[in-house]
């Protein structure tokens, strides 16, 4: 649950959530446009995981502008290995993601590249977003569930996109086994479309709520949709 | 204690119940039509003497004039078929569903439909040579999907889902065909297109081109294959039947409908493809256009719609054809069945033996009085053969009504001598199709139409049993239920059970009843029902409390969620197609958010070790026939014989897997060590060319007796609890699923072992909220721990190479200790050896599932007995629910989607093999049940004091 005390930090999470819902649309749009919607699982559409990656570095510059400048001193002193080591977390963990999605069902020795190309989104959308803003300790230790993350408003905003994105993934694998011979059923398009429909859903479900939070303090009736929101979100 | 028998009985109780309503479904839904292998012959006119009997091995010339002799023939009761002298080539074009409207046309139509004035050939044909063309209606009967039509085609029957033979599990035809007949005289046929018919009928063929039929996405290949070929046959003539099955005009409507532009292309095609062949036929050689079935307005077809019925039949003979008045009349209705004696008689053959159809006069040549007379006796001297014949092996139609047939048929038999002339010729025709019209319509009430009142009561008694069996286990808080089942609860209901069978037989021995089963299923399953309303009722304060109180965790909520998931899709094919790798799916998300609930690193290590199992049993899967790509590859039909390393594999995994064990089993690791050993040897000394078969053989029956006597023995009280009886009772049929499964696939056994191993661990480290003892055995069999251990042992029927079609049902697992049909009691060793195979892990996973409660240190072995024994009740019920849920499930989809395409080639193979899986668990369960009960009571009662 949000808390409505620190102004500064919800409007910096809705902006950040606001640009998400445009710019990925956006991409997807020009993407299918282009007619290119069906080869999302090729190497070739690697552009798309470049802007998403651009994209979401500078939404957490945005949202770490402002943070006091302690820390920024702390992180200024080694920033060279502060990346490598993060490089190397997250390749970790796109590894990890690669060997759970062939658990769950991927095929084993063929489709590598479809696969790679999956689990490096998930990456991107969910533990890049965690490592950017908090750095790779803190995030490990989000992980392995060693911190809570307790009334840190964007971290639980960062969670909650990282689980819907999983979710949406996992939701889109239901599509694959019918027998519709649709071109959006080949291994992994309608994952990847999942993954970025539930991360999509996650930020519009913030902003909502964020509105409705800041409207419910002039309409208290309005407190009821808040709850069910936050009911919805976790859940989990 | 009271209750621990109670709790078994009870068990038995819902066994009873679940199966019970599912045989009576089965009883409804599943139409059968008994196979026979009998063969028409017929006795060529020289074998007859003059005086028209068969002359034996006599060599006397007689001189007498052919027509005189069969005059004599006729005259003679009881004679044998006579081959009928006159014969003719034929070419069967056969164009997938091939509806009747597709090929009328009308010149006055302004805006044609896509699909209709396309065929303009046959309306041509039929106005310049009346004598020479013929265009009928081709009915079809339901099912209409190809497989069906194109055995109905042949054998002139009407073939159901089940039928049963010797060997149902081939796709062979048993039955006397006509591709048969053709051969069965020297003739030959040849074969080009679809190869439904190089499977029904493999190896009678002069020559054939068959092409996969299932990619029905692909509208042009096998059309332009059997394209490139039959002009060159049409000039051969060493063939007497020449089948050519075209797909194309199918498949565009299964793709796009019969309104797209596609489907006018592919009928433009037929016209011209028609033209050419016309142009190309001898004029002694008789063309038959026909379609097997027709299709709705949006392409499919299987169903019994009109449209799906009216298929198209045009023949064409450049000499001419025969019939006249009304029969010859464009549009008239003929039945397909009529087909197979037409074909049979156009080659100068007698009907094949399970045909019921008429003979088709009209689209023949022209023959003599004699001769049409004598195609009409064989005809009926065939189904007079049939309906004796049939009589024999099935009761399905009761002997009276037979009886009266055969002496219709008889008495039409004897007519035929006494015809002379022209009219007196038509009426017999007349007289003889409404005989055999009405023989059809009796055999097909019997074979085509399910017993629709018998199914909804089996839907509701299910529906009954579960429902309330839920509000039990569901609602009934865990504390309260020894109490429960301690009362008169169950030994009163199984008194009103047993008085309510005995009124049934009363009632049936006074001849008040006529179908006894029934009506015992049915009362019995009401009365439980209302016995089990009734306790809901009394205990309506506690289920509504635990529910009030009660908030379920997300992942138990998920669990239960995916159970009715991997259900509720049940009612699709394609998922049902792609069942194994859906339920690996849901075990696996359902396995992890129990990980994240215990968030751990060794819960982690151990899902991913379930999930590596899971990927590791991919191999085992195989596919079946609607898997295109994988069925086309080779990987679909399991292989008999096993490989080298398969052969390495399976040896080292139950020998693994036996040194593993022992040491944690005491005295009974022995035993479990002999029999894996005996199994090895099994393998090892009857592989390969040098292998010892009658050894092996021996070899095999040594570990079925330690097997067996190791289950004899898991009843010895040891006085340790219930743990250690019952992970011996896992290994052994873990043992006996490896020894059925063969060399080949008994590493995937081994896996499903591991694959339950971890589970169990996983729901062992699972965490209680409350520190109560309660709370903590209420955690244990919490719901959502039977619903993964449900969709585990779903998974595992195809994790071990099965998959829900017949043709996968493996035979060899009843051979591999000798052939039991030389002993006494051999079928029901069959049967056992071959369900073991197809259903041993369920039965295996069902009787573990007490130790789900029992296992580790946190298990329910810490409180009392009794606690003990109802948490391992509780479980169990809800284990076997989940079976009856899917059950239920694929019943209701069996019965939404009884005239659907897939019908017969999806839904309801589901529905045997899931009902066969249930009853496995049901049975598994009950024996896991009952030994957790045997071991449990004294010895944990003396810890706790």
């Amino acid at each position: 649950m949000f808390s409505l005390t620190n102004h500064l930090e919800l409007r910096r999470i809705t902006i950040s959530s606001l640009i998400t819902c445009i710019y990925l649309p956006s991409i997807v749009t020009v993407v299918s446009y282009k007619g290119l919607l069906y080869s999302v699982g090729n190497a070739s559409s690697f552009y798309i995981l470049v802007l998403i990656f651009i994209a979401e570095l500078l939404k957490s510059f945005y949202l770490n502008s402002n943070n006091d400048i302690q820390a920024k001193k702390k992180q200024s002193k080694n920033k060279a290995g502060d990346i490598i080591r993060s490089f190397v977390f997250l390749l970790c963990v796109k590894f990890c993601f690669f060997v759970g999605i062939i658990l769950f069902g991927a095929p084993v020795l063929d489709c590598h590249e479809e696969t790679l190309m999956l689990s490096t989104l998930l990456t991107l959308l969910t533990v890049f977003p965690l490592i950017v803003h908090t750095g790779v300790e803190t995030s490990m230790q989000l992980l392995f569930g060693l911190k809570n993350y307790g009334k840190d408003t964007i971290i639980e905003m960062l969670v909650n996109n990282a689980l819907l994105t999983i979710c949406g993934a996992w939701l889109g694998a239901v599509v694959i086994p019918l027998d519709w011979n649709t071109p959006w059923q080949v291994w992994p398009i309608p994952c990847y479309l999942g993954a970025i429909g539930g991360f999509l859903l996650s930020n519009v479900l913030t902003v909502l709520k964020v509105t409705l939070m800041s409207a419910a303090q002039k309409y208290p009736a309005l407190n009821v949709l808040v709850h069910v929101l936050n009911r919805f979100q976790t859940s989990k | 204690m009271r209750e621990k028998w109670n709790f078994i009985l009870y068990l038995v109780w819902f066994t009873y119940l679940i199966l019970s309503a599912v045989l009576m479904f089965g009883h409804g839904f599943l139409l059968s039509r008994k196979t026979l292998s009998d063969v028409t012959e017929c006795v060529s006119l020289d074998k007859f003497g003059c005086d028209g009997r068969e002359k034996g091995n006599a060599t006397v010339m007689e001189i007498c004039a052919e027509d005189e002799k069969i005059r004599r023939i006729l005259a003679v009761p009881g004679g044998p078929l006579a081959c009928v002298p006159q014969r003719s080539r034929v070419v069967f074009l056969l164009v997938d569903a091939l509806r009747y409207d597709f090929t009328e046309y009308d010149a006055g139509l302004k805006k044609p439909l896509p699909y209709q004035n396309r065929l303009p050939v046959m309306h041509e044909m039929l106005d310049k040579w009346p004598e020479r063309t013929r265009l009928f209606r081709f009915m079809a009967d339901p099912p209409t999907t190809t497989l069906q039509r194109v055995k109905a085609l042949a054998t002139g029957s009407l073939p159901t889902f089940i039928d049963a033979s010797s060997n149902f599990a081939a796709m062979e035809l048993q039955e006397d065909s006509v591709i048969d007949q053709v051969t069965r005289n020297g003739g030959k046929a040849v074969l080009l297109g679809d190869d439904t018919w190089a499977r029904l009928m493999p190896g009678k063929w002069l020559r054939s081109h068959a092409m996969y039929s299932f990619h029905t996405w692909d509208l042009d290949t096998v059309d332009l294959e059997v394209d490139s070929k039959i002009y060159d046959e049409l000039k051969k003539d060493d063939w007497d039947l020449l089948v050519a099955h075209y797909l194309g005009v199918d498949h565009a409507g299964h793709r796009y409908g019969p309104n797209h532009a596609e489907m006018t292309r592919k009928l433009d095609e037929t016209n011209s493809r028609l033209k050419k062949v016309i142009e190309l036929l001898p004029p002694d050689v008789l063309l038959f256009v026909v379609g097997d079935h027709g299709m709705t307005e949006t392409g499919d077809h299987g169903g019994e719609s009109r449209a799906e019925r009216t298929a198209a039949y045009f023949a064409y003979r450049g000499a001419g054809l025969g019939g006249s008045g009304a029969d010859i009349a464009t549009g008239r209705e003929v039945q397909q069945t009529d087909l197979a004696p037409t074909l049979s008689a156009a080659l100068g053959r007698p009907p094949p033996a399970p045909s019921l159809g008429n003979l088709l006069l009209p689209v023949l040549p022209k023959s003599s009085t004699t001769h049409t007379l004598l195609q009409l006796t064989n005809n009926l001297k065939q189904i007079t053969q049939y309906l004796i014949r049939y009589g024999e092996e099935s009761q399905q139609i009761s002997l009276d009504r037979l009886a009266q047939l055969i002496n219709a048929t008889r008495e039409q038999l004897d007519k035929a001598a006494l015809i002379d002339t022209e009219d007196e010729l038509n009426n017999y025709i007349t007289d003889v199709r409404a005989l055999v019209d009405n023989i059809r319509n009796v055999f097909r009430e019997v074979w085509v139409e399910f017993d629709s009142l018998s199914m909804l009561r089996a839907l509701l008694l299910l529906l009954l049993a579960i429902f309330f069996n839920w509000l039990i286990t569901e609602g009934i808080p865990m504390e309260r239920l020894p109490h429960v089942f301690a009362g008169t609860f169950v030994p009163y209901g199984l008194t009103a059970m047993a008085l309510c069978i005995s009124v049934c037989y009363t009632a049936y021995y006074m001849k008040y009843l006529e179908d006894l089963e029934h009506a015992i299923i049915l009362s019995t399953g009401l009365i439980s029902g209302g016995f089990t309303c009734v306790l809901v009722l009394i205990h309506w304060d506690g289920i509504t409390q635990r529910w009030c109180e009660g908030r379920s965790l997300f992942y138990e909520r998920f669990a239960r969620a995916s159970l009715v998931a991997s259900a509720a899709v049940l009612v699709s094919n394609s998922y049902i197609i792609e069942e194994g790798a859906g339920l690996s799916f849901l075990f696996l998300s359902v396995l992890a958010l129990m990980v994240f609930n215990i968030s751990n690193v060794k819960a982690l290590v151990i899902w991913a070790g379930c999930g590596v199992a899971l990927a590791v049993s991919r191999l085992y899967r195989g596919c079946r026939e609607e898997q295109g790509d994988c069925w086309t590859a080779g990987a679909g039909v399991p292989t008999g014989q096993a490989s080298r390393a398969a052969l390495v594999l399976a040896l080292g995994s139950v020998a693994a897997v036996v040194a593993v064990a022992r040491r944690h089993v005491g005295w009974r690791g022995y035993g479990i060590v002999v029999a894996g050993l005996f199994a090895c040897a099994h393998w090892a000394v009857g592989w390969g060319s040098l292998g010892s078969p009658s050894r092996s053989r021996l070899l095999a029956r040594g570990s079925w007796l330690v097997i067996g006597t190791m289950f004899a023995l898991l009843f010895k009280r040891d006085g340790q609890g219930a743990t250690l009886p019952l992970i011996v009772c896992s290994l052994l049929f873990y043992i006996a699923n490896s020894l059925v499964l063969g060399a080949a696939y008994a590493p995937s056994a081994a896996i499903a072992l591991v694959l339950g191993f971890l589970a169990l661990n996983i729901v062992s480290m699972l965490k209680s909220d409350g520190g109560s003892k309660y709370s903590l055995v209420s955690q244990r069999c919490n719901s959502s721990v039977a619903c993964m251990w449900a969709l585990l042992a779903s998974y595992n029927f195809y994790g071990t190479g099965h998959h829900a079609t017949l043709g996968h049902v493996r035979w060899a697992p009843a051979f591999h200790a000798g052939d039991p049909n030389y002993l006494d009691i051999g079928p029901p060793i069959t049967a056992f050896l071959v369900a073991l195979e197809l259903f041993g892990m369920p039965l295996m996973f069902g009787a573990a599932v007490p130790l789900l409660a029992l296992w580790g240190r946190a298990g329910a072995t810490a409180v009392g007995p009794r606690t003990q024994l109802a948490a391992v009740f509780s479980l169990c019920l809800k284990f076997a629910l989940c079976f009856a849920i899917r059950v239920f499930v694929s019943a209701i989809s069996a019965t939404v989607h009884c005239r659907h395409l897939m019908i017969w080639g999806v839904f309801t193979p589901k529905l045997l093999f899931e009902s066969g899986a249930c009853a496995a668990a049901l049975l598994g369960t009950l024996l896991g049940a009952v030994l957790a009960a045997w071991h449990v009571a004294p010895a944990p009662a003396a810890r706790s004091s």
